[in-house]
């Protein structure tokens, strides 16, 4: 094994033992639009922007989502409310293409490979 | 134009160290991939909180190796976990509430288990309209040798009163903001079963980390939500425990609804056991050159034997049987296998179909309801016969 295969794969399991402590990274953002920022704000203080972006729902259904997300502590203006649902609803319709998954790379098959 | 992915698939061990430095340049949805220590490969439906899937074509073998094995999150993982102060409890409507150190459940005698663990989830993303949730797609599902003691014994140490008619569990997972926390509680008669466990290992080997370790409830057949992880307070209730993941979270309508249709709470009632289903491992959806063609895959039917399965290489038509194969437990999936010999090239739609001992069939389309759980649906994979 080379020098430089031998450093690629000890910064690769470094990085993984990084990506493990802090769960993997930060995953995909939210959309440019008005609400970008307070809809970041609010949803991605619990869980990853991925968990929204792979939603296709009417707007009926983003409406319920966030006013039982706001129950359970996502922080929004009400005034902001009826904005936020539109950046959802708009963004993440059930017209919209099917959202394609990332996968983990495998760390098992380095192993086998060496 | 080949895609990363593909690219990776066929990379050597020192391309595949590169992309690992992806993530830090940012993502790009179906292109970016993610490392993780101790799970290989899977789908990412989350990395906060943390929900993998495995790929079916990881299905090949009756049990899923650890490193293959779905993970399903509802809150953060334990921050900070310590074994050697790790301590259950067990409480409530008994009649000498006591606790246990690793060491000391260490001491009660281990009892294993094949079971098949789906997500009540698993097939959501199919369902039409579509109904908010963790996207899962096929892959919400792995077998596991599980073992650690019967918590049956870890309850009768306590004493369960007559009054004890439901038990709860607790984990150690970290709960945001002013979310519910993850509690479900079990009917006592489950609870008692001589193949419910307190499992502390996994195909031999202590509990993954992302699997609930050190210890986590098995609750043979039934969805995965009964199975509570990284498990620190066992307690025995006078009923069903009430919170969100009882209710409205984890039921099914009474009677079949129209799909996008509202169901009153009144007329659900709480997902418990799994239901009949079979997947298709191998061939997967593409190309084919090889014919004959070996057709692959795993029937399960949660607390009931899978009697059959049958394969149909017109697109659910006309049907025949599947052979089974000899691994099997009472609650794990059957692998199966059909010799198929296509009578000329061309575009085929191959389809599984599985039946229990309880006369259950496979629907021909997911049964929709307003969570997407339990979507047994026909399997089906695409593929082209190539002359």
């Amino acid at each position: 094994m080379s020098k430089l295969r031998m450093a690629l794969l000890g910064f690769a399991v470094v990085l993984g033992a990084a990506l493990v402590s802090g769960q993997a990274g930060a995953g995909p953002e939210l959309p440019a639009g008005l609400m970008q920022a307070k809809a970041t704000t609010a949803c991605t203080e619990c869980h990853e922007a991925r968990i929204i972006v792979q939603q296709r729902l009417s707007k009926a259904a983003w409406t319920k989502e966030v006013d039982k997300m706001t129950k359970w502590g996502a922080v929004v203006d009400p005034q902001d409310r009826d904005a936020l649902i539109d950046y959802l609803s708009t963004h993440f319709s059930v017209d919209k293409p099917a959202y394609l998954a990332d996968r983990l790379v495998s760390v098992g098959a380095k192993k086998r490979q060496r | 134009m080949i895609s990363r992915r593909n690219f990776l698939k066929g990379a050597s061990g020192m391309a595949l160290a590169v992309p690992a430095f992806y993530p830090l340049l940012g993502w790009a949805a179906g292109e970016a991939d993610v490392l993780m220590q101790g799970k290989d490969g899977l789908i990412v439906r989350s990395s906060r909180f943390l929900d993998l899937e495995t790929p079916v074509e990881y299905f090949n073998t009756w049990l899923t190796p650890a490193e293959h094995f779905f993970v399903r999150n509802h809150m953060h993982e334990p921050s900070t976990l310590d074994p050697a102060l790790w301590k259950l409890s067990i409480g409530g409507e008994v009649k000498k509430p006591y606790s246990l150190s690793l060491a000391e459940l260490s001491q009660v005698a281990s009892h294993a288990v094949v079971n098949t663990l789906e997500c009540a989830g698993n097939g959501r993303a199919f369902h039409n309209p579509k109904v908010p949730g963790v996207q899962w797609e096929k892959g919400a599902v792995s077998t596991g040798r599980f073992s650690g003691p019967r918590l049956g014994e870890i309850l009768e140490r306590a004493g369960v009163k007559p009054t004890g008619k439901h038990v709860m569990f607790r984990g150690l997972d970290e709960i945001p903001g002013k979310v519910p926390a993850f509690i479900r509680s079990i009917p006592i008669e489950k609870a008692l079963e001589g193949d419910t466990l307190v499992a502390t290992h996994l195909n031999g080997a202590p509990l993954p980390k992302h699997n609930g370790f050190p210890a986590r409830t098995l609750v043979p057949g039934w969805i995965g939500a009964a199975s509570c992880k990284w498990l620190t307070e066992i307690k025995v209730l006078d009923k069903e425990f009430e919170g969100n993941f009882m209710s409205p979270g984890y039921r099914m309508p009474n009677q079949p609804v129209k799909p996008g249709e509202a169901v009153r709470p009144e007329d659900t009632h709480p997902v418990t056991a799994l239901n009949v289903k079979s997947l298709i491992v191998s061939p997967s959806e593409g190309t084919v050159r090889s014919r004959p063609l070996n057709i692959q895959g795993v029937a399960w039917a949660g607390e009931a034997d899978v009697v059959g399965v049958e394969v149909s290489a017109d697109g659910g038509t006309s049907w025949q049987a599947a052979e089974l194969g000899n691994e099997k437990a009472h609650y794990a999936w059957r692998l199966w296998n059909f010799k198929w010999k296509p009578a000329k090239a061309g575009d085929y739609v191959i389809a599984s179909r599985a039946t229990d001992s309880q006369g259950r069939v496979q629907p021909a389309a997911p049964v929709w309801n307003p969570s997407g759980y339990l979507n047994n649906a026909v399997d089906q994979v695409k593929i082209h016969v190539q002359a």
